[in-house]
């Protein structure tokens, strides 16, 4: 059974058709990435599974259980944690509360010591800056801050908005190590990604979106250096200027 | 004569600051600008009045019930009349107009009521008013007392804020309302918290002001425009600024009162608060942004 099943979903803004009879899962310690140029739709997929935009129509099921009338901090609490785009972080406070915080979800908090040690062994940086406010690190610092507060609230399936966004590439290549890591420990993960190569890489899985649709489905493996793909975002810059 | 100054004015300002809490967390929490927070407050002085004189409870003790029931108000108010206006707020801005119209009727409402009742005199009652030595100045031992609630409350709230699961989540909700669905906070939820929270303060304020202070039905609205004052000094949802900005202006205006004129102290108010308001813009203690 799927841990995560969208099927038919359609988000809209106004006239604009942000995604249109979307259709993908992910299955219980798999980790899927969803590639496409800018525009694509793929952050209005994410906002959706997350409850932060109400679809138009379609449905989403986790764990079995259709989860498309709950508000956004009820699907933390049923264990899906994303980490959005620009990372949602909160600046004013240390990085210690914002991990704390990450803990919030009842599920979480009976664990949350052990947790906060895996957390912190994953990160070691941020063991050294517990008490720095995490609005003033490095954006490579503050994704550690996001996705270990994430990683915090124990999820089923974690999500990842742009994760190597703003990221220099060295940054960006060991952001994907800590990734790897999180995905061995059985973590189920669905990932969306610019950085093809990187994406694919940490990927079982991949759908490819373009203009609101997923025009392709296939192994990680299969995808790389797959035209359709190189074509999906060249083709994408397009889409990009409505 | 200086050190009895500062001593009224820490009094003085002991109260501010307590008055100045609630609204902070009312308003930078659940960002709803309350106008009727000075008649709550106003309204727990007549009623820890009320009880002194009618049934002989003691303040302290009035404050017991005072302050839940300042709390389950606020709350029931959050609920009914001010969440709906949440919901349908597009923006932070339209909240901010919508919130000030329907307090500003609630304001009239509650002094309307307090009039009806009381009628337009002075209030006041006297308890603990005789003098006590301390460090050689002769103070009343009700703004001792005052004083120490004043702290005590302010300590207890900043337990709840820095040592509480509720307590992260306000800050949390203070900080990035917008992110704080993505740790499975409840913003709503804590939004009414908060705005009760607020409330019990208000009555706590109360309490405190009626063992010190005369007042009448429609004094809250300058204590209001004072908590409004120290709120934006002390930075809006910053509970420490609010603290430090209460203390601020206690002291200020006891200082004024006795070195150049009693008249000036309104002055000297609201010329720091326009001087704050000019150099910086986001509270004595505000970040630049954020």
């Amino acid at each position: 059974m799927s841990m995560l099943e969208v099927k038919g979903l359609a988000v809209r803004y106004g006239r604009h058709e942000a995604l249109h009879e979307v259709s993908i899962n992910v299955a219980e310690g798999e980790t899927v990435v969803i590639l496409g140029a800018n525009g694509a739709g793929k952050t209005s997929l994410m906002n959706a599974i997350a409850g932060r935009v109400s679809p138009f129509s379609g449905s989403i099921r986790f764990l079995g259980e259709e989860i498309d009338d709950q508000p956004s901090h009820d699907r933390v609490e049923a264990g899906i944690a994303l980490v959005p785009e620009g990372r949602g972080i909160f600046p004013g406070l240390s990085v210690r509360d914002n991990l704390k915080l990450g803990g919030y979800p009842k599920r979480a908090r009976e664990n949350a010591g052990s947790t906060m040690e895996r957390v912190l062994t994953l990160f070691p940086r941020l063991a050294e800056r517990l008490d720095q406010l995490a609005g003033t690190m490095s954006g490579g610092e503050q994704q550690m801050v996001a996705i270990g507060r994430a990683v915090m609230s124990a999820p089923k399936l974690l999500m990842l908005d742009e994760p190597s966004l703003g990221l220099a590439p060295i940054v960006t290549q060991q952001l994907f190590g800590d990734l790897e890591r999180v995905r061995q420990a059985g973590t189920s993960m669905l990932v969306v990604e610019q950085n093809v190569r990187a994406g694919l890489k940490l990927a079982d899985r991949g759908y490819l979106l373009t203009a609101g649709r997923i025009v392709r489905e296939a192994a990680a493996a299969d995808l790389q250096g797959d035209p359709d793909v190189s074509r999906a975002f060249l083709g994408g810059l397009e889409d990009a200027v409505h | 004569m200086f050190f009895s100054t500062l001593l009224f004015g820490l009094v003085l300002g002991g109260t501010y600051a307590l008055v100045a809490l609630g609204l902070t967390l009312q308003y930078g929490i659940s960002r709803i600008m309350n106008l009727a927070y000075g008649d709550l407050l106003i309204a727990a002085a007549f009623l820890t009045m009320l009880g002194f004189t009618s049934y002989s409870v003691l303040p302290p003790i009035a404050m017991l019930l005072i302050v839940p029931l300042g709390f389950v108000f606020s709350y029931l108010l959050y609920l009914f009349v001010l969440r709906p206006l949440v919901r349908r707020a597009e923006n932070r801005a339209a909240l901010e107009i919508d919130s000030i119209l329907a307090t500003f009727g609630l304001l009239f409402v509650m002094q309307g009521v307090m009039l009806l009742i009381f009628g337009g005199n002075i209030f006041g009652y006297s308890w603990l008013d005789n003098a006590v030595d301390l460090f050689g100045v002769r103070i009343a031992t009700n703004r001792l007392l005052a004083l120490a609630l004043a702290i005590l409350l302010a300590l207890g709230l900043y337990l709840v804020v820095t040592r509480t699961r509720l307590g992260l989540a306000l800050q949390a909700v203070a900080n990035r309302p917008e992110s704080a669905p993505l740790v499975g906070i409840n913003v709503e939820q804590v939004a009414a918290y908060a705005f009760a929270l607020g409330g019990a303060m208000a009555a706590a304020g109360g309490v405190a002001f009626s063992m010190i202070q005369t007042f009448t039905a429609t004094s809250g609205t300058a204590l209001t425009l004072k908590a409004l004052v120290i709120v934006i000094m002390g930075g809006v949802g910053n509970l420490p600024g609010a603290l430090m900005a209460g203390f601020a202006l206690g002291i200020t205006e006891t200082f004024v009162a006795a070195f150049i004129d009693p008249g000036l102290t309104l002055a000297a108010t609201y010329g720091i608060f326009l001087l704050v308001l000019l150099i910086r813009p986001n509270g004595l203690f505000g970040k630049a942004a954020g």
